[in-house]
């Protein structure tokens, strides 16, 4: 079920009734959650929540047997058993056709004559971020980080809960179970500000990201002519963009939807397109996978703890596994294999060409990376390698005669919405939403919630999906 | 909602397929009231009829009545997958059978909402006059840094209901002006179009016919009417011998062609293609009696 549909606004009345009714207990209530989250996630392919089940189920037994096991060797093959089914899961679901594809290739490379037909495996909604999730309990209860769930309910409730079920953010287990141990109602202030937030991540998702940014990106990455530089420049901050507003609006919706059910979930994004650097942008950026990967990837890879090369070696790896994580494709591990490079750059120069940064050339620096951080959006978006070529070869004027394809409006609409978002990050880096709001009169903020519902309303949807479901 | 309604179809129920002709020339609500039976109307706008008639043929036990409406210069387009009229009526037949359950749900959520309040974006048209924002945003030309584009403007001239059914908007009757915008744009439509895939259109839909035939169902082919310079360049691009005569003879099923009908020959269509939501329904009435009279329908009104 998608955010932005009729069925979820009447699914979520329905859950909000029930929530705060009186006829339910604090475990009936947490029950009703949890079938909610299966109706959720069904209402797309029913039988794909056996996958969710399975999931719950091995991991709910080998965080059981991790809690009492005091022989190294058993938790040791708990913890296997649980990464198996979880990453045999995302192997097989995600990665399965692209294993085959490459295998095939391979063959054909060393000279035997070999075809598959391709599986055509349905990826499971949100199954990176679910199996993530779940996996992130076991591991921690194999470290002994956090306690066992009290219930097999709770567990299940961590595992499903609709709000993050799908696209995050990918929540810790001591972070989210715990929550779930007393009874949750949230203030009237509390639900106030979570309709607010799923106001805001609605107006993000279906005004910004699918009515101004889409079609601009889609037409150039869509194009298959040589296109002139303005183009593929424009063509690549409007992903830039899209990519943004699309998963920060679902990550805002979801915070603002458990609010409403008094549940506190993690902010994902702070202002990323303001960072200063690229480990800055890794702090705002997608923050609950980025921690995931540096706590359960980069860390157990020896992270800064072995010298320096193996340092680089370690971050490049997460990078590139990173970069796997978002499609089973080549151009994604370009994408994190950049993102790695320009970390790794990033290190050489605080090692090397040390300066400080002010007020005077902290907006320099965050456009420099905002501009990398576009280079390597063209990889990440372009569904061939020859497309994302020829988009850096027309972005750097390494080839003459490019096409124009986006007319004059197009190119100032896009440059005025990324210009402002850029400045917004820029003014809000150092605050939050809620601290500013608090500053805000609240007739002004009465004021902007209607015109961003009044711009949701004539923006008419078609409930596009949002992007990072694939993923 | 109507193509399921075919998986539960018998024997008398009538499903018409073909494409906007059809769909705007035949009006539920007139066959209901002469037939006493719902039609099942699937023919769609800038589309073929063949992959929805070759969906119910494969995919479904439907041996009722099929009328399929012919406009030459779709139906013996092309088979070509991501060819337009093709890609079209087949992302509705794969949506019947892909679509989830929360698609299902919100289309009929939708219902209440569509039937009370004004729309602002139409459909997969992107009409110019949409109010919606992207479109507004859309229609938006400055300067001259790319060539205009070279279709002219495509304004919505027909309201859709539920159950489906489209009927043209009065402003296309009344309004000159209105109803030529819409014709420049059939003019467009008919210079700019690939040649023709007569062969390869029939051997396709051939296939099915037989199918459908030996199921023991009841096919009928109809050609609506056309006027103006539309038809004049039917007649030129797509002649009637060797296109519709030349499918009927292969067929061998009923066939209707509007020219062969004192009461259809001399109609007007408002803006050269389509009819109006009156000589719709006379056309739909008229239809009924001839095919009644040539015993082409099973059903007769109850009395």
């Amino acid at each position: 079920m998608l955010f932005n549909s009729l069925s979820f606004i009447l699914f979520l009345i329905i859950v909000l009734a029930l929530y705060y009714s009186k006829i339910f207990n604090w475990t009936n209530k947490k029950r009703m959650l949890l079938l909610s989250s299966y109706i959720f996630y069904g209402m797309w392919n029913p039988p794909l929540v056996i996958l969710l089940w399975i999931s719950t189920m091995i991991d709910w037994t080998a965080g059981k047997r991790l809690a009492i096991e005091e022989n190294q060797k058993k938790r040791k093959m708990w913890l296997i058993l649980s990464m198996l089914v979880n990453l045999g899961f995302l192997g097989f679901f995600k990665y399965g056709d692209f294993l085959l594809e490459n295998f095939v290739i391979i063959m054909n490379a060393i000279g035997i004559d070999f075809q598959a037909k391709p599986m055509d495996i349905i990826l499971p909604m949100g199954i990176s971020f679910y199996t993530f999730q779940t996996m992130s309990y076991t591991i921690d209860m194999y470290k002994r980080k956090t306690e066992r769930a009290r219930t097999f309910l709770d567990f299940a409730l961590y595992v499903t809960f609709f709000p993050q079920l799908v696209a995050g953010p990918i929540v810790r287990a001591k972070d989210l179970i715990t929550q779930f141990y007393e009874e949750k109602k949230a203030t009237t202030n509390q639900f106030i500000w979570g309709l607010f937030l799923l106001t805001i991540g609605l107006f993000q998702k279906v005004v910004m990201a699918d009515t101004l940014l889409a079609g601009t990106s889609d037409d150039v990455f869509g194009s298959t002519k040589l296109l002139h530089g303005v183009d593929a420049w424009v063509g690549t901050i409007a992903f830039s963009g899209q990519i943004f507003f699309d998963f920060a609006g679902y990550s805002t919706c979801a915070i603002g939807i458990a609010l409403m059910l008094g549940i506190i979930l993690p902010d994902n994004f702070k202002y990323p397109y303001a960072s200063l650097g690229f480990s800055d942008l890794w702090r705002r950026w997608h923050i609950s996978l980025s921690s995931w990967l540096r706590d359960y990837l980069y860390i157990p890879l020896g992270g800064n703890r072995h010298g320096i090369t193996r340092m680089y070696v370690a971050l490049m790896v997460t990078m590139l596994l990173g970069g796997l994580w978002h499609g089973a494709a080549w151009t994604f591990m370009v994408w994190g294999g950049l993102h790695g490079t320009y970390l790794i750059l990033e290190r050489l120069q605080r090692r090397y060409l040390p300066f400080e940064i002010t007020k005077w050339n902290g907006m320099l620096l965050a456009f420099i990376t905002f501009s990398c951080v576009n280079i390597t959006w063209v990889f990440f978006r372009a569904n061939s390698f020859e497309k994302a070529w020829n988009m850096v070869k027309s972005m750097f004027y390494m080839q003459t005669g490019g096409e124009k394809i986006l007319d004059t409006f197009t190119i100032i609409k896009v440059t005025t919405v990324i210009a402002i978002m850029f400045l917004c990050h820029w003014f809000m880096r150092n605050t939050s939403m809620k601290e500013v709001s608090l500053k805000t009169s609240p007739y002004v903020l009465g004021v902007v919630w209607a015109i961003m519902t009044f711009l949701i309303i004539i923006a008419q949807g078609s409930g596009e999906q949002f992007i990072y479901f694939q993923f | 909602m109507t193509r399921a309604k075919v998986e539960s179809a018998t024997k008398d129920d009538v499903v018409i397929l073909g494409s906007s002709r059809a769909y705007f020339d035949i009006q539920v609500d007139q066959w209901k009231k002469l037939t006493g039976k719902e039609l099942l109307q699937l023919a769609s706008t800038g589309s073929s009829p063949l992959p929805t008639f070759h969906d119910i043929v494969n995919n479904t036990d439907f041996d009722g009545t099929i009328v399929v409406g012919v406009t030459p210069g779709l139906f013996f387009s092309t088979t070509f997958p991501k060819a337009f009229p093709w890609e079209r009526p087949q992302a509705k037949v794969d949506h019947y059978f892909d679509g989830t359950y929360a698609q299902r749900s919100n289309f009929l959520l939708s219902v209440p909402l569509q039937q009370n309040l004004v729309l602002m974006s139409a459909d997969e048209e992107e009409w110019a006059d949409d109010l919606d924002l992207k479109s507004l945003l859309r229609n938006v030309h400055w300067g001259k840094r790319i060539p205009p584009p070279a279709q002219p403007p495509f304004y919505n001239f027909g309201d859709v209901s539920i159950p489906r059914n489209i009927s043209m908007m009065p402003k296309t009757v009344t309004d000159t002006a209105f109803a030529n915008s819409i014709i420049k744009v059939w003019h467009f439509f008919g210079k700019g179009s690939p040649a023709p895939d007569k062969d390869g259109t029939t051997s396709f839909f051939m296939k099915d016919v037989e199918k459908f035939k030996k199921k023991g169902g009841n096919l009928i082919l109809i050609r609506p009417p056309s006027s103006g310079g539309v038809r004049m360049g039917e007649k030129m691009g797509l002649p009637r011998e060797r296109f519709w005569d030349s499918l009927v003879n292969l067929a061998q099923v009923k066939s209707y062609h509007f020219e062969d009908y004192d009461q259809f020959k001399n109609l007007t269509c408002p803006e050269e293609s389509h009819l109006s939501i009156e000589n719709a329904n006379y056309y739909t009435e008229e239809l009924i009696k001839i095919l009644k009279k040539d015993n082409a329908l099973t059903i007769q009104k109850p009395n």
